[in-house]
């Protein structure tokens, strides 16, 4: 389900191509979903339509967990979340603050390094950051 | 899980009151994921359960009853059922004024086994409000699918009529477990 009318079109679109030019430079990055705090897609990449809706409801719940875990912890504020199996890695990381609240979920195989698809990540959450103050 | 520790889950649709039943009757302050709710269309609030909430109980005698709220809205079916997951119980909470109350009803009924995998028991807000539907024509749908569940008219902000619904849950649990000692 997209709610990019909510959202509005420039910035999305503007996210779409922040998107891209991250999965063009980052190895290992399978797909990623821009998602909103309450489960909606905004934008995403090279995920079939009911995946990036699954993918973004997910995203959400697991941010909103990690909130709550890091409240609960004293540790103030979850910023990312890290899922690692042996044959791939999931981050969810917070769009630092954007008006309404968003993160990007990122699915990256076996072949890159987490460091690296760590910070590119982290850079693309600021680019969008920016698109969605402006 | 201890024998006397029961997990009872809180389901129903966006705006239900699922998070004010569970901080209703919480001993401890609940655990909240609400985040910004970008939907006003589907229910104008500001806040919706991204999710779970979870609140705790105690009960005379030493037992304590686990409170699971779960979000209302589809996208997060797959949280249904990773909640409702070993539930003692089920408690779906319905607001009578949401034009489509009745479907909602049954979807959630479904989606939690429909009494068979657990009881459940029903609460309706805002039944006695202008234009809602009443009570009656709640239980009349159940049994109109074969059902025979508690129902009952709630609100949800009331510490009293929330516990109303967890007491009954209570007492069909054990129902149940004197009926399965018997057989």
């Amino acid at each position: 389900m997209s709610a990019v009318p909510r959202f509005g079109r420039v910035a999305t679109g503007v996210a779409q191509k922040h998107l891209e030019s991250f999965a063009q430079m980052t190895p290992g990055v399978m797909s990623a979903v821009l998602l909103s705090a309450d489960g909606f897609e905004v934008a995403s990449l090279q995920v079939g339509r009911g995946g990036a809706a699954r993918l973004a409801a997910m995203g959400s719940s697991l941010s909103a967990i990690g909130s709550a875990i890091a409240k609960e912890a004293g540790i103030v504020e979850c910023s990312r979340m890290i899922i690692e199996s042996d044959s791939g890695t999931v981050v969810i990381m917070n769009i630092p603050d954007a008006r309404p609240p968003l993160s990007l979920a990122i699915v990256a195989g076996d072949g890159g390094v987490l460091g690296q698809l760590l910070w590119a990540a982290k850079n693309c959450c600021i680019a969008i950051a920016r698109a969605f103050r402006e | 899980m201890s024998e006397h520790e029961f997990k009872i889950v809180f389901t129903g649709p966006m705006g239900a009151g699922k998070t004010t039943a569970i901080a209703a009757i919480s001993d401890e302050p609940p655990v909240s994921t609400d985040v910004v709710n970008t939907d006003r269309a589907a229910f104008d609030k500001p806040e919706t359960t991204a999710g779970l909430d979870y609140g705790r109980i105690a009960l005379d005698g030493g037992a304590s009853v686990r409170l699971y709220g779960t979000p209302g809205q589809l996208r997060y079916r797959f949280l249904w059922d990773i909640l409702g997951s070993n539930a003692a119980g089920v408690i779906v909470l319905i607001d009578a004024a949401q034009a489509d109350a009745l479907v909602q009803l049954d979807a959630f009924v479904d989606a939690f086994g429909g009494g068979r995998r657990a009881p459940i028991v029903v609460g309706i807000g805002r039944s006695g409000q202008s234009g809602a539907l009443p009570l009656d024509a709640f239980a009349q749908r159940l049994e109109s699918h074969g059902l025979t569940l508690p129902v009952f008219g709630v609100d949800v902000r009331r510490r009293d009529d929330v516990l109303l619904l967890v007491d009954t849950l209570l007492c069909l649990l054990e129902l149940d477990d004197a009926s399965r000692r018997t057989a």
